[in-house]
């Protein structure tokens, strides 16, 4: 994915350069190791400033919908499916944006990585798909596929779905028998055990709200908890507050979510809080043949009613 | 109080610690499989002292999360019906242990807003009082952190109550103040070494130390601008664009103290709780009229800075408002990084 | 939701879904009946409980 960046840049300089669009949303260098930040270009002499790496784990399209006037977004395969999210539920005109495809050959799981290593990590390099990894202890050379992010691991739309201009080639999408092990692994347990899974899962969640905010789907003006009148859910650590945070957080993201990773990659905590919405994602493909994102006509299930929907489990 | 200096053999560390669980509810580093934090330790579990860092500090000793401050009874029928009581807090003594030198000067930073002369918050203050604070030197500072940049650093005393260097077979400690000569004393650790050398011992441990700090906040101009300047400075819509408003730095920051007061009632028993809030989160300015004056993300980004690096700069005249500890750099999820903001800040002109 | 709750550890027969009309009174009380039998046989519940102290 190297050579795209500069191709990512020349687009960018030739939209902003003709006025085509007024900004362009994308990834900057961080301040440390591994790190990326959004970034909203405006001037052509700034373009340089954009970059593409295996550690742009976040979802541009958070930023896309929030933004007036004509923009252009750096969108992944999983990005992609969310701007058209946006657009089917009228929270961005499809006119207003220039969407900068980048097939994405996946992205590096930061705490995979930091287990890896001793110590600190220093530096980080990446040449395709091989990564060096320092740190002052030690120097690693890891292999990209080993340290994928797990919603990586399982994608099978990596290349974007709506764009207008792509900035490198098209990769070849994975083929895969069973795309959710890790819900059927959860799947399989006694009940007690999976309420004891949730358990450890969300003990160290400290309500920071990262995952709900990086997420593109959270968009409501006013969330569910942080209503006060009246109250929902409790505002402090009582696990019962946590756990329904999560738990409705993902239910309001049902049919919806496109596994893009951003909420893991935004918890500081490191919880992996896609075990709630995959269990959904599943559901929503086996019960209705439907993954989010995919077809700019079409509603989301949840969204939309039709007398073959499934409905064994109504008295 | 005279300086003294203790050699720990490590042999007798776990030992003494338990030891002192006689007396005193002991905190620590505790390792899981998602990183370090400052817990409560079990009875058969010793404090991790080859951290390296904590992803949360240890502000939550004092200050809790979830804290529950006043109870009382609905129910019309018990004599002391809606009249709010103090809660039953545990404030037997407590020791954290191996706290670094960056979180207990944060303490004291943290101090000055909930002990004034015009008021003093019961439940932060009785938790202080009752904690006696066993910080760890930090050997290899990482690259995150910062603190010499800000007055802390990683030998620095303040906020201490003994200094421990890990000396790698054996600790050399410095009782800095009577509760630490206590708190050695209930441990059973009482090996006198020799005060000038093991000084000097520390010394060149801090010079290492800090030597080996790359990472700096440029602050020496801030107190020189104007607030009104750098409130209205041109480059915070940049800066604010990449935040997503999540609390993670503020919760993670030591030296962050903002907080929310919730009741709970359930049936005719009601639990009034106060719960860390965040001032980067949209309601968190929201009157009762329903204005809300910090309703943009740039004015509550602008906020939080300029509460750090001018606000309290110029209220305390006591430095800034961090302690260079880094946390909110490494966890930040869109890596707004402070030392970045503060040198735009610290070297911005205004163009007239 | 069922599904999720499920997935969660809760009981599959906890939680219930009935499509009713309020002239439907003779299935309303089947249904509360058929329900409340097989909660009962579950005992008390005590996952998502707020305990308040």
């Amino acid at each position: 994915m190297d050579t795209c960046i500069e191709k990512i840049r020349a687009i960018a300089r030739d939209l902003l350069e003709k006025g085509t669009v007024e900004k362009v949303l994308g990834f900057a260098d961080g301040t440390i190791p591994m790190a990326t930040s959004p970034i909203a270009i405006t001037s052509k002499e700034d373009v340089d400033k954009l970059t593409f790496t295996s550690t742009c784990g976040l979802n541009l399209a958070n930023y896309a919908s929030k933004e007036k006037g004509k923009i252009a977004v750096i969108a992944k395969g999983c990005d992609s499916r969310n701007l058209v999210t946006h657009i089917v539920e009228n929270q961005v005109q499809r006119d207003n944006l220039y969407i900068i495809g980048v097939p994405c050959t996946g992205m590096v799981d930061k705490v995979k990585v930091a287990s890896a290593i001793e110590g600190e990590i220093s530096g980080f390099e990446e040449d395709g798909d091989t990564l060096k990894v320092t740190s002052s202890l030690q120097t690693l050379t890891v292999d990209k596929n080993d340290v994928l992010k797990d919603n990586c691991r399982y994608c099978t739309h990596r290349n974007p779905v709506l764009y207008d201009e792509l900035a490198s080639d098209l990769v070849e999408e994975q083929e895969l028998d069973n795309p959710f092990p890790d819900v059927d692994a959860i799947e399989a347990l006694d009940p007690e055990a999976k309420w004891q899974h949730f358990q450890d899962l969300t003990q160290n969640c400290i309500r920071c709200y990262a995952c709900r905010n990086a997420c593109p789907l959270c968009y409501c003006p006013t969330c569910f908890v942080d209503e006060s009148g009246p109250q929902w859910v409790g505002k402090g650590q009582n696990k019962t507050d946590v756990d329904t945070f999560h738990f409705l957080r993902a239910f309001h993201c049902a049919g919806r979510c496109t596994d893009c990773g951003a909420c893991v990659e935004a918890c500081p905590m490191g919880i992996n809080v896609r075990d709630f919405t995959r269990k959904l994602n599943k559901d929503a493909l086996d019960m209705f043949g439907w993954e989010a994102g995919l077809d700019i006509t079409k509603r989301p299930p949840l969204d939309a009613y039709s007398p073959e929907d499934p409905n064994d489990f109504i008295k | 109080m005279k300086m003294k200096f203790i050699t720990i053999d490590k042999k007798d560390w776990a030992k003494g610690i338990d030891k002192s669980r006689e007396t005193y509810q002991l905190f620590g580093p505790v390792k899981d499989e998602n990183g370090c934090r400052i817990d409560a330790l079990g009875a058969d579990v010793q404090p991790d002292m080859n951290y390296t860092d904590s992803v949360l500090s240890a502000k939550s000793v004092l200050f809790p999360q979830s804290e529950k401050i006043l109870t009382t009874s609905l129910d019309e029928s018990v004599e002391d019906h809606h009249i709010m009581k103090r809660a039953d807090t545990d404030y037997t003594p407590r020791a954290v242990i191996g706290i670094r030198p960056y979180d207990a000067k944060a303490v004291l930073l943290v101090k000055m807003n909930f002990d004034t002369k015009d008021y003093r918050d019961p439940y932060w203050c009785d938790a202080y009082e009752a904690t006696t604070f066993v910080g760890l030197g930090i050997n290899r500072p990482g690259p995150f952190d910062f603190s010499t940049s800000t007055g802390s650093g990683p030998f620095n005393e303040d906020g201490l109550d003994i200094l421990l260097a890990d000396m790698d077979d054996k600790f050399l400690a410095k009782v800095l103040t009577s509760k630490g000569e206590a708190f050695a004393a209930s441990c059973g650790f009482d090996v006198e070494a020799d005060a000038k050398e093991s000084q000097v011992l520390l010394d060149v441990l801090k010079k290492e130390a800090e030597s080996n700090i790359t990472a700096a906040v440029e602050t020496d101009k801030l107190a020189g601008k104007t607030i009104l300047d750098l409130h209205e400075a041109p480059f915070w819509d940049d800066i604010s664009f990449s935040c997503i408003n999540c609390g993670t730095c503020t919760y993670v920051c030591p030296t962050c103290w903002c907080f929310d007061i919730q009741d709970e009632n359930k049936q005719k028993a009601s639990t009034r709780f106060r719960n860390w809030d965040s001032c980067m989160a949209p309601l968190f300015t929201r009157h009762a009229t329903g204005h809300n004056p910090r309703g943009e993300k740039t004015q509550r980004v602008r906020q939080r800075f300029m509460h750090k690096l001018k606000y309290f700069l110029d209220k305390y005249e006591e430095g800034i408002m961090c302690v260079g500890c880094g946390r909110c750099v490494k966890s930040c999820p869109v890596n707004i990084d402070i030392r970045e903001v503060a040198k735009t800040m610290n070297g911005y002109e205004k163009q007239e | 939701m069922g599904n999720l709750l499920e997935h969660m550890g809760i009981e599959k027969d906890r939680v219930h879904f009935s499509w009713i009309s309020s002239a439907e009174a003779t299935k309303f009380v089947d249904v509360v009946r058929e329900i409340s039998e097989k909660v009962k046989a579950l005992g008390p519940n005590t996952k998502f409980v707020k305990d308040y102290n």
